[in-house]
């Protein structure tokens, strides 16, 4: 690591600095020498047909991959100038500080305030007041405040779907992370809902890096600053969303994205 | 008989006026139809047969000595008398011990099985659970009465006593002579013999679990702990509770593996140490010296009466903790 790679790192414009990454689960090499930043506060939208790494690469930065044996990391992801990868680093602090929100809604199997409550007693003592006002705020921000502040104790398996993913992103924000980390987050979502996650994630992003992983190319291009292309597990480009869907330099990106395949 | 209750069903759905296809139904199809139905009926028929054989040989008994006959603690073949509260006692005791011996010890493998052992390992791990639930319980007899017995017996029972015979609330537990048979052996064995199956359903139970939900809360930063005792737990509560039930309904029925290490003394008293009996070790050993019609007999038939409703009532008890969780 030079001297430089960590000055970009530390400086506000960049939350993640990717450098020659590789991913392998088991023999089976995933990802080739990925090298990309993250600009803070803003989402970069990670594109590519099933299989192609993105998914895997969002599930670097915050170590998920550490629950199973048999997958490992080389490279380098500078997050807050140091190595996420590295060996002896606290990985309950690093998910405290990169949320992540996966495909289906996750709701625990406990009430709506205490999915909230959660994540918040595992790295802060609060007391009641303190932690019902980030309960509130964690909820209004992401408008489900007005439509479960009467039944908080209700169990959150009741919510529609729509609302349990909502409550997933509250889940993830009362933390207080810097990185929220979105994996196809509307996948299993009606348009409507769709739109108000996208809707939602606009707001999100004043505060939050966030790295979206999507499958709906016209997602990517409404709510997503900066566009990543994966394709058989490499980079293949990485530019401003507006560029990259009008005129992208790359023959592959341009057949992914007018649906020649994928 | 079978064929005439198959009928059952047909008739039932027709008064119903359920639809079906039933009309266009061929002839390999309605034969297909009969034995399923026929197979489903068995059960009941069955059922109602055991329950049938124990309360009408055991009703001389509980005619004799009156719905008492389940508290009373004197079973005396020479005097003729008879009551099931010490081999009652012996088997719920022996049991509870036993499960809550099973239940930790299977959570943590089938929790380390699914979440944290590597696949290898897992899997050799996970055939062993296999072979020890296949393992014949008179095997564990035996190994209970050459191990279990003589390491109660000249190990725990001697620590035991040294350490504890003056603490007040322990002393009544312990006390007895050395032994090495008694409800605390009894339910050791029970316990060893239970875990394989409450491992291999919570197992399932835990795997059934989605990836995402567990990944959620190691997301927010939560340790293996945190995600075991908040969010596997209480999301696999109901499986958890079916584990427990089948390894209860093992233990209550034990027979050949607590026949060896209990003991054999009708007798009640709170001393985890000292012999006992239960309902199955009883009736296996007093059966074949019970002359047909006799009052002992029907008093070891009125016992297996009793433990099998004691079967249902966990059973009951289950369904119970069960629908509170919707």
């Amino acid at each position: 690591m030079t001297e430089i790679d960590l000055q970009v790192a530390k400086s506000p414009e960049v939350a993640l600095a990717v450098r020659n990454l590789n991913f392998y689960y088991g023999e089976n090499h995933a990802l080739h020498d990925i090298s990309i930043d993250f600009p803070a506060r803003r989402v970069t939208a990670m594109i590519g047909p099933s299989g192609c790494g993105k998914s895997t690469l969002l599930r670097i930065f915050n170590r998920m991959y550490d629950l199973y044996p048999g997958q490992r990391a080389t490279g380098e992801v500078i997050f807050d100038g140091r190595n996420v990868l590295e060996r002896d680093l606290d990985l309950n602090i690093l998910r405290a500080r990169v949320g992540m929100v996966f495909q289906k809604p996750t709701p625990f199997p406990m009430s709506i305030y205490d999915n909230i409550a959660f994540g918040v007693r595992l790295h802060e003592k609060l007391n009641k007041a303190d932690m019902d006002a980030r309960v509130q705020d964690v909820l209004t921000r992401v408008a489900l405040w007005n439509e479960v502040r009467d039944r908080l104790n209700a169990p959150a398996s009741g919510l529609s779907g729509g609302q349990q993913q909502r409550l997933c992103i509250a889940r993830s924000i009362a933390t207080r992370p810097e990185v929220l980390l979105l994996d196809e987050p509307t996948s299993a979502l009606d348009p409507i809902s769709t739109a108000r996650i996208e809707e939602l994630l606009d707001e999100l992003k004043e505060e939050f890096t966030i790295a979206i992983v999507t499958h709906n190319m016209q997602q990517a291009a409404r709510c997503a600053d900066q566009v990543a292309f994966f394709y058989m597990g490499r980079l293949i480009e990485v530019d401003s969303a507006d560029r990259m869907f009008t005129n992208p330099k790359q023959q592959q990106t341009q057949d992914y994205i007018t649906g020649r395949f994928g | 008989m079978t064929l005439a209750t198959a009928t059952q069903p047909d008739e039932a759905r027709d008064k119903a006026g359920v639809s079906h296809s039933g009309s266009r139904r061929s002839g390999p199809d309605t034969a297909f139809h009969l034995l399923v139905a026929a197979s489903a009926l068995l059960v009941l028929v069955v059922l109602g047969g055991l329950v049938l054989l124990m309360g009408v040989g055991g009703s001389q008994a509980f005619r004799t000595f009156g719905l008492g006959f389940a508290f009373h603690d004197v079973w005396n073949p020479v005097a003729d008398q008879y009551g099931a509260w010490a081999p009652l006692f012996g088997t719920i005791v022996s049991t509870l011990i036993g499960v809550a011996i099973a239940l930790p010890l299977a959570f943590g493998t089938a929790f380390w099985l699914t979440a944290m052992a590597p696949p290898r390992i897992a899997a050799i791990v996970g055939t062993a659970v296999q072979l020890l639930a296949a393992v014949p319980s008179i095997i564990f007899g035996m190994w209970g009465f050459f191990t279990i017995v003589p390491f109660m017996a000249r190990t725990v029972q001697p620590f035991l006593t040294h350490h504890f015979r003056h603490v007040p609330g322990l002393r009544f537990i312990i006390h007895g002579a050395p032994f090495g048979t008694g409800l605390m052996t009894a339910g050791l064995v029970l316990a060893v013999m239970i875990a394989p199956f409450m491992t291999a359903v919570m197992r399932d139970v835990f795997a059934a679990m989605p990836a995402m939900l567990r990944e959620s809360a190691y997301g927010l930063g939560a340790t293996r702990w945190d995600v075991m005792w908040k969010v596997v737990v209480p999301w696999s509560r109901t499986g958890m509770i079916g584990a427990i039930v089948l390894g209860m309904g093992r233990a209550l029925g034990e027979t050949m593996a607590v026949t060896f290490v209990i003991g054999n003394v009708t007798a009640v008293g709170w001393s985890l140490f000292a012999p006992r009996s239960t309902v199955a070790s009883l009736i296996a050993l007093q059966f074949p010296e019970s002359p047909a019609g006799s009052l002992r007999l029907s008093a070891l038939l009125a016992l297996g009466f009793i433990l099998m409703l004691l079967s249902f009532a966990s059973l009951a008890l289950a369904r119970m903790l069960r629908g509170d969780t919707k």
